[in-house]
């Protein structure tokens, strides 16, 4: 019987696509909203995307999220270097910087200051120059997408930072923050350079934890000390991440977009296999009729919510993975973040929704009356 | 099982006592049978005859099985119905009983084979077998070669005919055919009746269709004279005695036809008729 049901899914081409294309479309649905949203949410977690030598990310700990900069003290450092367990400590300088082009306009730029001794916190991938040579005075190595924010500009040219001069000596590639500004890179030295301010730029010191040390414990014994709190790289993300979805709209409006997106495409999917199951409601009469038994046509239903859910959630992951690729382009403009939880998450629901579907279904395949065959 | 008791010539076929069956409650409810009592013996081709809305359908859904009666026996062949419930009921009904119904009920999105083919499957025999029983019994209605072909693409005579073969396909001992002409034009309508008269006999020598028996309801009197006997109904009851006249029926037993000789397709021997 089971070849039966599925000729009876496909043999009606005109119902089947239609089935088809509306499970995948709630897939996709389901997919493309949830994969935006977490790309968003990544976004938000801005230069902790692309720093990911250091175990601990020290800061101030009335610093709620990491765009939330305040300053650190370069004593600071001297304490965090001296906490057993730390093999290393770098300061990392994080600001904005108002780049003036050529035109008359300016742009705002994320500068990030590195230790200019072990350049930790560098940029993930160089496309063009060396990082070294950013320990010449007054370089800057810019983020592809970048150049073209500053009117396209290459490497050697000469850019005016916070009305001081400042060299690109690279280009290289690294992930927009939420506000996707220009992004560039510089040393620590530099950085203070550029940054008409006292000394307290400090914005996080970035350390590393011996080996064979338990990273827990040395973040609780920098949790200990005064003025200074320490996150691990997914603890800070997370801290992020909560604050963005409870403290700002984003949460709430995105959230809710999001939410209903899901509730629709799962609508969907169960209302329309619902209705494919009523559509051959008579058919099913007419096989109860001539000794298929309830448990026979249980599983023919069950056998075509599956066949068509697994075919349209591959067509709407597809779909949804094609959509991804785009917004893995770099620099492009669209936040995706497709991790397989997403894809096991979409495929969770939808069998889930499918069955919602079919119980529905089933519950008219149950309780049907042959005798209807004769009307 | 029953077979020892349900010889021709044994216990009534069909044996239906008291049956009363109402829809509805209350002020609202119809009244559909009223108190039925009935014996048809095996080998008879019965029709069951009376105005729209008298109860027809409603008491032929109870001697399949399909129904259940508010009261009564309704006894098939030795099987009681109402002892019967769920998957026992419903396997029961699959060996016992063949439909024909007036709108034909064939799934659309298979193949005619694979109509014909359908009892067998529900009894869970596999695939090649079925199909191989449903080709044979297609061509014992003149209709094996178009074993492929989706019931949409034939006519109305031809789709009965599929839906016959599909009754017979599992050697049902009760054959249920509920207005089988009606949706048909009156030439096409006799083949269709000569069909169901020649299963009516069942197959010499078959033990599983030995005594067969075959209730058609109609209204429709170009065919009255298949019948071995004719219930009249009225109101939810059987009028007795009968008032449609058998010898008036009966006396055009013409059977003029050549191809429709073999009933019982799957075991190769032909039952000629004369
Ligand atoms: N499922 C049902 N629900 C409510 N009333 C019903 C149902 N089935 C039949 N009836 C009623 O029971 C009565 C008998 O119906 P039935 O279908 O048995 O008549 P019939 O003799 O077959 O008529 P027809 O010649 O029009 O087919 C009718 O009044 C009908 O309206
Ligand atoms: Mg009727």
């Amino acid at each position: 019987m089971n070849r039966i049901a599925i000729k009876m899914l496909l043999g009606d081409r005109a119902k089947y696509l239609s089935l088809v294309f509306g499970l995948a479309f709630a897939v996709l649905l389901i997919t493309q909203q949830g994969s935006i949203f977490l790309g968003l949410m990544l976004r938000a977690t801005g230069i902790l995307q692309n720093i990911a030598q250091p175990d601990l990310w020290i800061a101030d700990p009335h610093s709620e999220y990491i765009g939330d900069i305040r300053p650190l003290d370069d004593h600071d450092l001297y304490r965090v270097r001296s906490v057993p367990g730390i093999a290393w400590a770098s300061p990392l300088f994080a600001t904005r910087a108002r780049v003036d082009l050529p035109d008359g306009r300016h742009k705002t730029a994320q500068l990030l200051g590195i230790d200019r001794s072990t350049l930790i916190g560098q940029p993930p991938l160089m496309l063009e120059g060396r990082l070294e040579d950013l320990r010449q005075p007054d370089a800057v190595i810019i983020e592809e997408s970048s150049r073209s924010k500053l009117g396209g500009v290459g490497v050697g040219d000469v850019l005016k930072l916070n009305d001081q001069r400042a060299v690109i000596v690279g280009i290289c590639r690294a992930k927009m923050g939420f506000e996707s500004n220009a992004t560039m890179y510089t040393t620590y030295n530099n950085a203070l350079q550029f940054t008409p301010v006292g000394r307290e730029r400090m914005s996080f010191i970035l350390a590393k934890v011996k080996e064979g040390v338990p990273i827990q414990r040395v973040q609780d014994t920098i949790n200990g000390m005064t003025d200074l709190a320490a996150f691990t790289h997914d603890g800070m993300s997370d801290r992020t991440i909560n604050f963005i979805l409870k403290e700002t709209g984003i949460g709430i409006n995105f959230g809710l977009t999001v939410a209903l997106g899901f509730v629709v495409g799962l609508v969907i999917s169960a209302a329309t296999f619902y209705q494919f199951t009523l559509e051959n409601l008579r058919h099913f009469a007419v096989l109860k009729a001539i000794g298929a038994t309830t448990a026979t046509l249980i599983r023919m239903v069950i056998l075509q919510a599956l066949v068509v859910g697994l075919i349209g959630y591959g067509i709407g992951v597809g779909i949804a993975g094609a959509f991804s690729l785009l917004g893995r382009k770099p620099g492009a403009e669209l936040a995706v973040y497709f991790p397989w939880e997403l894809m096991v998450g979409a495929l969770a629901s939808m069998i889930l929704t499918v069955s919602a579907g079919s119980v529905l279904s089933l519950r008219r395949v149950i309780t049907l009356e042959p005798a209807v065959v004769f009307k | 099982m029953t077979a020892a008791q349900t010889q021709t010539g044994g216990p009534p076929a069909i044996r239906l006592r008291n049956i009363t069956k109402s829809f509805g409650k209350g002020r609202a409810a119809v009244h559909a049978l009223r108190g039925i009592d009935m014996d048809v013996a095996s080998n008879q081709l019965v029709m069951l005859v009376g105005p729209s809305g008298c109860g027809k359908t409603t008491l032929v859904s109870i001697i399949s099985g399909v129904l259940d009666a508010d009261t009564g026996t309704a006894e098939v062949f030795g099987v009681n119905w109402p002892d019967l419930s769920g998957a026992a009921k419903t396997k029961r009904r699959g060996e016992l009983v063949g439909f024909v119904f007036q709108q034909f009920n064939l799934i659309p999105m298979l193949s005619v084979v694979e109509n014909v083919a359908m009892p067998l499957l529900v009894r869970g025999e596999p695939m090649d077998r079925a199909l191989d029983r449903a080709a044979a019994e297609l061509n014992g209605v003149g209709l094996g070669d178009r074993v492929t072909a989706r019931p949409a693409e034939l006519s109305g005579g031809m789709q009965q005919r599929v839906a016959i073969a599909r009754a017979l396909v599992g050697r049902p001992r009760l054959l249920i055919c509920d207005e089988p002409t009606a949706n048909l034009d009156g030439h096409t309508g006799q083949h269709v009746m000569d069909l169901i008269k020649t299963a009516s006999r069942g197959k010499a020598g078959d033990e599983k269709t030995d005594g067969r028996c075959v209730v058609v309801v109609t209204h429709d009197a170009r065919i009255f004279h298949y019948a071995d006997h004719i219930e009249e109904m009225e109101d939810g009851k059987l009028k007795s005695p009968s008032k449609v006249i058998l010898e008036e029926a009966r006396h055009v037993p013409h059977y003029d036809r050549e191809a429709n000789g073999e009933t019982n397709g799957n075991g190769g021997a032909t039952d000629k008729t004369k």
